[in-house]
């Protein structure tokens, strides 16, 4: 059962006697003990929020319980689920764990509730400048940043012998390598694609809102070059076959299964393929993401897990205390090293451990620090759909005329217009 | 043209019939063949699996989240079905029986709710039970299931009810029966196939439903089959587990088909009634 | 003025069917027409106020809304037009066989019962180049549902696979309505078993025809499922119900959402009346006389 009894209390008598003939989920009723506060979070696999949440039960003394509640798998999903019960006023969600496109949303909204004083700073500190950016919004801190993700470059060491330094060179030396030269990259109609032309088009100088992010930017220059390397890459027959529905996991397991020579993905690359295609992770190294304008580094999206409290939650104040000992330096270093998920503290990448699971630790780290942020704004979903309805199919782009019909389509999401 | 027809024209038939049935099937034969192979020869193209495991069955009702989804879809569908049979019954036998003034309104207002688009009425309705608390709760699907699948329980109801030799009931009334009596102990049991029909029915229609259980749920608290499998996913985030789909999926076929197959009669009755009947 | 009994016996035994119903459709459906004349998007609780028309007009200029039109057109009237042809194909043998009769009429209820997100994942299975067969036939390079057309395709074989044999069910009712003595008469007078088919079992099958068509169109204009799990709307195959399914739930903009739906029940509706106008207002005789 996902939660206690209160949520659901204007629940008519029939449908309970109904329940009850039938046998099956009604039940509730509040388990004894010390207050259980209920972390909503994506169901992460190596047990390391599971375990973050008993030490941090055990650390309270007795002052709470933290019950770690999965999300669905499926990443739209897990907003839809959250969005929908926090409009509803569930006062079960105490803590949530949320994609860190999610918090200015929330934050508008009123489904969380802002850090203050002393916890605000505990929550930021030390904390990757570009990770603890996903927590502000609107010149309030919104949530402690948990962990923190973002891609690099991955590349077959055994048939190039440099790593390409721009996309240019990277379609070239794939188109020369034939049949294994295929390139993957993230096409397919989802949030992946958003964020692909987010990391192009910040290495083009640009950004899709303007500062303050409630008008639009994509200024022609770096969006047409933006486009144009989308453009170029999906004519090119270095393009995976499949790119229209390409996410980063069919790109992890073309990679693994040795058809593709180049990929830009997140790191849980690695350690999959040292499991699942260990001849193919020999050859397998890592460089920065290409860049789009030569000798102008990229700047590639951050991603990441902020921990924000719930605005209908029974106890804020035990949220909080728990939400800090969650995303805090102990938590993850667990979820580092047991999930490899990457830490949003700075120190931890200089830890023996982590640079044991992360032998590019310091390119990761470089990468985050100059990492950009997607569009700050509430409407983030219906920019984010605005964006890949006119991109997909990457084929089908039109580097010039389609600037116009991008900053049309961010318009209208920006003005709550957005059809999806 | 002899009842049995010329070896050749029987010939014919029988090719036909075995193209129905190829039509029919494949797809869920490919599904169940999916089901039962090991993920190593999932790819092999095979109709009949090389090599059969359970495992994946296993897998199914190891996640958390289908038993869950299982017991919602069942015991929803239930409900539905006897509620939508109930008071369908209850409006076929006024409308076969009685005369009264905006009977033909009824009856059309029931065909203009058989044809309604769901999608108009989500919003509200998600509106409306987020904040009456009936946001992801059994009642919150039975009760769109009910009013959605009360038409073509009418419907069928009615053309079953209109059929029956109506000088029982006046016997029983002449009796000493009261109407209800008479409805109870004459009329639903000569029409059994007719309720059963409809009853099959609006069960196969609560439990398909998609848009609904997608909408109005979020937990395994009221989450209904069809909306856990579109998002069946494996261990990771990223990974679509296409055995453990195609098994699930078979689980909450094989209901459907056994139903069918036990009420293919009144079924494909009921389901003619209305357009034969007109 | 007394109201006579069984009057009253009649509404009250309707009365719980008639709530039942209302509550879920008709009084949604003025909410739905209520809240789009509203900015109201759950993002925003504050931003509530009253807009007129706007959400229309914001809903009609959108390139989006009128893509997801001709998709949804597409799909609706190519998988209606072979599902009619086949369906009577099917009628047709379900009525005439000489053997195997039952097993035909079971057969065919089985996609009618399968669950439709399955029914949508069998075929995403059958056409994915790992788990499927019918990349193995050659007719395409790459993965079908990465490319538009093919993608339709998909969409539309699934909704005739699964609905084919309701439309034939129906057109089985009114074969069997066509009397045996007209065919007889006609055999008689020398004509061909398909000039018996054209000029007189298609005529006495006008009605049982419209009523298939009807429901069917209906049907495939709120297409959702079979989409949603295919595609979920991408490479332009998102139906006019998906719009407002991410409206509304994913994107929890009430107002705009609910524009969307009263447009799409208009769409619906007119299209009901245009088929029933087409059979000359024949309709609720035929099904329920």
């Amino acid at each position: 059962m996902l939660d206690p009894a209160g949520r659901r209390s204007p629940f008519p008598a029939w449908a309970g006697v109904a329940c009850a003939v039938l046998l099956a989920a009604c039940s509730g009723g509040a388990a004894s003990g010390p207050p259980a506060l209920h972390w909503y979070v994506f169901n992460e696999q190596s047990g390391s929020f599971a375990a973050a949440a008993k030490r941090c039960s055990a650390e309270s003394g007795g002052a709470y319980r933290v019950d770690m509640v999965p999300l669905p798998t499926a990443a739209d999903q897990q907003r839809s689920q959250l969005v929908r019960r926090l409009a509803a006023h569930d006062p079960a969600i105490d803590l949530v764990g949320m994609d860190v496109i999610w918090v200015p949303e929330f934050a508008a909204a009123g489904w969380i509730l802002p850090w203050k004083g002393d916890d605000a700073r505990r929550a930021l500190r030390d904390r990757l400048p570009s990770a603890a950016a996903t927590a502000r919004f609107r010149g309030r801190v919104w949530a402690a940043p948990l962990t923190a993700n973002t891609q690099l470059l991955w590349y077959r060491s055994d048939r190039v012998t440099r790593p390409p330094a721009t996309w240019d060179q990277m379609i070239r030396m794939a188109e020369a390598l034939g049949d294994s030269g295929t390139i993957q990259v993230q096409g397919a109609r989802y949030e992946g694609l958003t964020v692909f032309f987010t990391s192009l088009l910040a290495s083009a100088g640009g950004r899709i809102l303007a500062p303050g992010d409630t008008s639009v930017a994509l200024p022609t220059g770096p969006t047409e070059r933006a486009l144009g390397v989308m453009e170029r890459l999906a004519r090119s027959p270095a393009a995976d076959p499949a790119l229209s529905t390409s996410r980063e996991d069919q790109g992890r397991l073309a990679f693994e299964a040795g058809r593709s020579s180049f990929m830009v993905n997140y790191t849980y690359v690695w350690p999959s393929a040292r499991a699942d295609a260990p001849e193919v992770a020999r050859h397998m190294a890592w460089a920065p993401w290409p860049s789009v304008i030569p000798g102008r580094p990229s700047r590639v999206t951050v991603g990441g897990i902020d921990l924000g409290v719930g605005a209908f939650t029974r106890h804020p104040r035990l949220a909080f205390q728990a939400a800090l000992c969650l995303a805090s330096v102990k938590s993850q270093r667990t979820a580092v090293t047991r999930g490899g998920l990457p830490p949003t503290d700075s120190l931890l990448y200089d830890d023996p451990d982590v640079r044991a699971v992360f032998p590019f630790a310091d390119l990761l780290r470089a990468t985050l620090r100059t990492a950009v942020q997607r569009a700050r704004t509430p409407l983030y979903t219906d920019v984010s759909l605005a964006v890949m309805d006119v991109l997909h199919p990457l084929v089908d782009i039109d580097s010039v005329a389609d600037v116009p019909r991008l900053r049309r389509a961010v318009r209208r999401a920006l003005r709550s217009e957005g059809l999806r | 043209m002899s009842d049995r027809g010329t070896a050749l024209e029987r010939l014919f038939w029988r090719a036909t019939v075995l193209v129905v049935l190829v039509y029919a099937g494949l797809p869920l034969a490919w599904i169940v063949s999916l089901s039962l192979k090991p993920a190593a020869d999932l790819g092999d193209g095979h109709l009949v699996p090389r090599h059969v495991t359970l495992a994946h069955y296993g897998a199914v009702f190891a996640n958390p989240h289908f038993p869950a989804a299982l017991r919602n879809s069942l015991g929803i569908a239930t409900l539905a079905t006897l509620l939508a049979v109930a008071l369908g019954v209850l409006a076929a036998y006024a409308v076969v029986r009685l005369r009264f003034p905006g009977r033909r309104l009824f009856l059309g207002g029931a065909l203009a709710v058989a044809m309604f688009p769901p999608v108009a009425v989500i919003g509200p309705l998600f509106d409306l039970w987020r904040r009456v608390g009936l946001y992801d709760t059994w009642a919150g699907l039975v009760l769109p299931y009910l009013s959605l699948t009360l038409p073509l329980a009418i419907w069928i109801l009615a053309a079953a009810f209109r059929d029956l030799p109506w000088d029982l009931e006046r016997a029983a009334r002449v009796d000493g029966a009261t109407r209800l009596q008479a409805l109870r102990k004459i009329i639903l049991p000569l029409a059994a196939p007719g309720v059963a029909a409809a009853a099959v029915l609006v069960f196969i229609f609560a439990w398909n439903d998609f848009m609904f259980a997608l909408s109005l749920t979020s937990t395994d608290h009221a989450r209904t089959v069809p909306a856990v499998l579109a998002f069946f996913t494996g261990a990771s985030r990223f990974q679509q587990p296409t055995s453990a789909i195609a098994a699930a999926s078979v689980v909450v076929t094989i209901p459907v088909v056994v139903l069918v197959l036990l009420f293919q009669r009144p079924i494909v009755a009921g389901l003619t009634a209305g357009a034969v009947k007109g | 003025m007394r109201i006579p009994r069984e009057h009253r016996l009649g509404w009250l035994l309707c009365a719980p069917a008639v709530l039942a119903m209302a509550a879920v459709t008709a009084y949604p459906v003025l909410a739905a027409v209520r809240l789009s004349l509203y900015r109201y998007d759950l993002r925003f609780p504050d931003a509530r106020r009253f807009v007129g028309l706007h959400n229309y007009l914001t809903v009609l200029t959108s390139a989006v809304w009128w893509k997801a039109v001709a998709a949804t057109l597409v799909i609706t009237l190519t998988s209606v037009s072979v599902e009619l042809v086949l369906g009577m194909a099917l009628a047709l043998v379900m009525h005439r066989a000489l053997v195997g009769r039952r097993t035909v009429r079971t057969a065919v209820l089985v996609p009618y019962a399968v669950v439709t997100v399955v029914a949508a994942l069998a075929w995403r299975f059958a056409f994915n180049p790992t788990t499927g067969f019918v990349q193995g036939l050659g007719i395409l390079d790459r993965p079908w549902l990465s490319v538009s057309w093919s993608a339709f395709t998909i969409i539309i074989l699934t909704e005739i696979w699964k609905t084919t044999p309701f439309m034939a069910l129906l057109l089985l009712a009114g074969l069997a309505l066509v009397p045996g003595d007209a065919l007889r008469a006609a055999r008689v007078d020398g004509a061909s078993r398909a000039q018996r088919f054209f000029r007189v079992t298609l005529p006495l099958m006008k009605p049982a025809i419209l009523v298939a068509l009807l429901f069917r169109t209906v049907d495939a204009l709120r297409i959702f499922d079979t989409v949603f799990v295919q595609t979920r709307g991408a490479l332009g195959t998102q139906p006019v119900s998906l719009v407002g399914y991410d409206t509304l739930l994913v994107s929890l903009n009430l107002g705009l959402g609910s524009a969307v739906s009263v447009l799409i029940f208009v769409l619906v509706t007119g299209a009901a009346v245009a088929i029933v106008r087409g059979m000359g207002g024949a309709l609720p005789e035929a099904s329920f006389r």
